[in-house]
């Protein structure tokens, strides 16, 4: 009986102390369904690894993270619904997007209104820092993206002559605007433009149009399953200049799709993910064995939103968003899994050194690294 | 040149509609249903085809089983879902159709994952032949070639064979026709068995072509197709081919040509609504059908 | 009542005032439309664009009523040339069209869409209510259309265009008339999302949209102004609802939307009168 007790009691003493401990929760938002699911569950298992390596190592004073993950499809209307479920509900004070533009776009004035220090990991329209201080954003805007691919053809590839390929959306649109705008400075001649939309598996007409171009070096942006059939249809169709990828080629599944045709494919702002170090190596094995697929560029960035949150309340040393905001902001050369960030600008957007990829064998590796800081600073304002 | 090779993805375009289209115009045609789950059956096709595929090593079998999978699949939508909402208005199974395709969809997402499938050798989509100088791979090849032998077997199926005649007797007029004694019932669950079956072909080339399948792969069927045999004038197999083909080579060359003013599925739509101004009952309906 | 309740019941208004609206013109008028979406979405790029540059409520609200309809009465116009089954498809088709248009139209955002829209200046509670009074306020229009002379016109119309003809109903303008109606209304449902989300891009229009919107039209009961509007509410509230099962949320919705159809093919309309009025095709 007493043996009983004593069972009781600690049994209820660990539930109290786990209620206690259980205490900083992070909201977290991904499209879980919908056309977007595959980024959403890449997403939501690297969330996932990050808050039980967080608290695998203590928590953060003293306290544990708990995750509270909701879909969004990636849709603005349901991440309007889900951010005031967090902020309303779930009281969070800090939250993390994992999912697309449109969604991190409509629930970002809604942290900020209610002062909840977020952190758009990959969403990469222009306004989600803009609607205020408590935004961060943890992946380089389109713009940079295609200045840093525009530099690279003419820098490292020393290749004049172009053919754009730019997908319909949003980080589309971004992308190729940065890219045109620089292709001059740079040298370069677009000789066409051609654009495709999401839901497109065959470019028949594109791979014709880029071969009565007769490019030195082909300027692509994609996610994997458009981005696996267009190279496998460009070289397919006997087209031999080199591909230049936008940072969205970055998934294995790409080169499952391409094939052969994926390779000596480079990927600007790519993952670098084969890099010795200790943390990346236990993160791509704990991904694979949750997954069953490898992680990619999205997964990598979602992990490091966490960590680097986490990181700024163990610097504040306290869980005031207003306190953790202003230290995350002050953040320096913090090494995420794809890259060191140097810091936030005043946006609050990422000021970091690019990674350029290239298959190889069937793999993504490191070709180089783009430093330039006027290439790819991101706006002030 | 250029202009031949846009023609040529054209056709390859207009023959991938053709065989994700043809299914769809035997449904319409007899049953007047929005069968917008014929999407999700398309999408069946294509699964099972690269599943098996990869499981036996056999393209091939892949196929087999795909064309065993999709009849089964698709006589069951219609005698479980269709056929007991056959008197509502046809709103009223099209939303129950468009159920099962978010149903499947999402199944599909579930069972075989958010990354989707592809082929583990998939030489068809990687082995090229020069024609006087046009480049094809050999799913494009093969695509073209199954396109005609279907619309070849179903115009002499209809034409030649007595089933065949009863057949599209009924999808022209069932009751005229089971006034001659053409079991209505027998002709609908053939109907269906065909069509599911040739979208499970239709997928599986599909999966050849882009060597990939994601559960979204059934999407674009879900809209396009049934624009398609709207513009062929409804319950036409003749029609569907030909507007399968005018929207194919009209998308190829809109994509170049417009491109930065409209999208690929906004071309074909205007195209689409043009036509249907100008001739309201399609490229080979009857003005009264 | 807090936030989240909030911007769900706003969404939840603005859904009931575009299904009531699509069944003006596909349940009271049979004009199958699966585009509502569009008009939808003009309305709300209307509104946008003149809420920045007026910062005027009432105007942007008109603006995009004004807008709904008149792109309406086009479709309206060119839904006279086709028959019934293809105007399913044509509609499909101004969907695709105008959201094919949107993204490559800089002055309307492009893929980007429009981010600056100034807030109602009503606060978010009382742009609920505000998004309510329209909601209730579209429910009683469309009572009182049902209950009047053109609701029985629309009917005679939906049944049997050349019977009606030999009542004096002119079928054509009838069909202008439910077009104009529920695509201003449709407008108006646009204009509130663009002040309600602050931020339009053109994803929030797309076919799919349009295809639930005649989902809650259908499971609602075509033709009953009541039965919709209550299937507005609940197809909005249900995957909400199911939030905690996260990645089944689809599959489990299109499940029930099957289950509910083979069960009560006559909507919820059917349930509550107890009749099983086969709706005629």
């Amino acid at each position: 009986m007493l043996n009983f007790g004593r069972g009781l009691f600690g049994a209820l003493a660990v539930l109290i102390s786990q209620a206690a401990l259980a205490d900083v929760k992070i909201g977290f938002q991904a499209p879980l369904t919908g056309l977007a699911a595959t980024d959403g569950k890449s997403s939501k298992i690297a969330a996932e690894i990050a808050i039980d390596d967080l608290n695998a190592a203590g928590g953060v004073l003293g306290q544990k993270f708990e995750l509270v993950t909701y879909d969004d499809q990636a849709k603005s209307d349901q991440a309007i619904f889900t951010a005031n479920k967090l902020v309303g509900d779930d009281g969070v004070k800090f939250a993390i997007s994992g999912s697309y533009s449109a969604a991190g776009r409509a629930a970002a004035p809604i942290f900020q209104k209610a002062g909840v220090v977020f952190i758009s990991s990959y969403g990469v329209h222009p306004d989600i820092t803009k609607a205020g201080d408590y935004c961060f954003r943890l992946v380089r805007l389109g713009p940079p993206q295609g200045r840093a691919a525009a530099y690279f053809i003419a820098d490292k590839l020393k290749l004049k002559k172009a053919s754009v390929i730019s997908m319909d959306n949003d980080y589309g649109e971004a992308t190729l605007q940065g890219f045109l705008g620089d292709a001059e400075k740079n040298g370069i001649k677009v000789v066409n433009k051609y654009n495709y939309s999401l839901q497109d598996r065959q470019f028949g007409p594109i791979v014709a149009g880029v071969k009565r171009d007769d490019p030195e070096v082909i300027y692509a942006t994609g996610y994997f399953f458009t981005a696996g059939p267009l190279v496998a249809q460009l070289r397919a169709g006997g087209v031999k200049a080199p591909i230049v990828g936008s940072q969205a080629f970055d998934s294995g599944k790409f080169i499952e799709i391409a094939g052969a045709a994926a390779e000596g494919v480079y990927v600007i702002d790519g993952f670098d993910r084969y890099r010795k170090d200790s943390k990346l190596e236990h993160f791509t094995a704990e991904f694979q064995k949750r997954a069953g697929y490898p992680p990619e560029g999205v997964a990598a960035e979602v992990y490091s939103s966490f960590d680097i949150l986490a990181d700024a309340m163990k610097r504040t040393g306290s869980l005031d968003p207003v306190k953790v905001r202003d230290t995350l902001a002050a953040t320096k050369d913090f090494p995420m899994l794809n890259e060191t960030l140097g810091g936030f600008n005043k946006l609050h957007e990422v000021v970091m050194p690019a990674t350029v990829d290239v298959v190889k064998d069937g793999k993504f590796v490191h070709f180089s690294t783009i430093e330039d800081a006027k290439v790819l600073a991101p706006p002030e304002e | 040149m250029f202009y031949v090779d846009l023609a040529i993805s054209g056709i390859v375009f207009g023959c991938m509609y053709a065989l994700m289209a043809v299914g769809l115009t035997l449904v319409y045609g007899m049953l007047r249903i929005l069968h917008i789950a014929h999407a999700a059956v398309f999408a069946l096709g294509a699964y099972v085809t690269v599943l098996v595929a990869n499981a036996s090593g056999s393209i091939l079998i892949g196929f087999i089983a795909a064309l065993i999978a999709t009849p089964l699949c698709g006589v069951a939508i219609y005698r479980l879902l269709y056929q007991p909402l056959l008197h509502y208005r046809p709103d009223v199974p099209m939303i129950a159709s468009i159920g099962l395709l978010v149903l499947m969809q999402d199944g599909f997402r579930i069972l075989f994952g958010e990354q989707g499938v592809t082929f583990l050798k998939n030489p068809l989509a990687i082995e090229t032949v020069d024609i006087a100088g046009i480049t094809l791979n050999l799913a494009q090849i093969a695509v073209l070639i199954v396109t005609i032998i279907i619309f070849l077997a179903l115009h002499l199926f209809t034409t030649q064979t007595r089933i065949g005649v009863a057949w599209r007797a009924t999808v022209s007029n069932p009751r005229i026709a089971a006034s001659f004694g053409v079991d209505a019932i027998r002709v609908r669950y053939l109907n269906f068995a065909i069509g599911s079956a040739l979208a499970g072909v239709a997928g599986g080339l599909i999966a050849l072509l882009n060597n990939f399948v994601d559960p979204t792969i059934g999407y674009v069927v879900s809209y396009k197709a049934l624009a398609i045999i709207v513009l062929g004038g409804l319950g036409s197999v003749r029609g569907t081919l030909i507007a399968s083909l005018f929207l194919g080579v009209i998308e190829s060359y809109g994509t170049i040509f417009i491109g930065s003013y409209l999208n690929r599925d906004a071309i074909a739509f205007l195209a689409l609504i043009l036509i249907l101004m100008a001739r309201p009952q399609g490229f080979t309906g009857a003005r009264t059908a | 009542m807090s936030a989240y309740t909030i911007s769900l019941l706003s969404i939840v208004g603005i859904n009931v005032i575009l299904a009531v609206s699509l069944n003006i013109i596909s349940g009271f008028c049979g004009q199958i439309s699966l585009g509502h979406g569009a008009f939808y979405g003009a309305g709300a790029y209307a509104a946008a664009l003149v809420a920045i540059a007026t910062r005027n409520l009432p105007l942007a609200l008109i603006a995009g009523m004004l807008v709904g309809s008149v792109l309406g009465l086009i479709v309206g116009f060119a839904s006279l040339r086709v028959r019934s089954d293809f105007l399913a498809v044509t509609t499909i088709g101004i969907n695709f069209l105008f959201t094919g248009f949107v993204r490559k139209q800089g002055w309307l955002g492009a893929e980007m869409g429009i981010s600056s829209i100034p807030a109602s200046g009503l606060g978010a509670s009382g742009n609920m209510i505000m998004i309510e009074l329209f909601a209730a306020a579209t429910i009683a229009l469309s009572l009182y259309v049902n209950a009047s002379w053109m609701g029985f016109a629309f009917r005679a119309v939906a049944e049997d265009e050349d019977a009606a003809a030999t009542l004096a109903i002119n079928g054509i303008s009838y069909k202008l008339v439910a077009f104009a109606l529920g695509t201003a209304l449709a407008g108006l449902a646009g204009a509130l999302y663009a002040y309600f989300t602050q931020f339009i891009n053109v994803d929030a229009f797309d076919f799919i949209t349009s295809v639930m919107l005649m989902a809650m039209v259908v499971i609602g009961g075509i033709g009953s102004t009541v039965g919709v509007a209550i299937a507005a509410i609940v197809l909005t509230l249900l995957p909400e609802t199911f939030r905690f099962i996260n990645e089944y949320r689809l599959l489990v919705f299109g499940g029930l939307l099957v289950l509910f159809i083979s069960l009560a093919p006559g909507g919820l309309a059917s349930l509550f009168h107890g009749t099983r009025t086969r709706l005629r095709r």
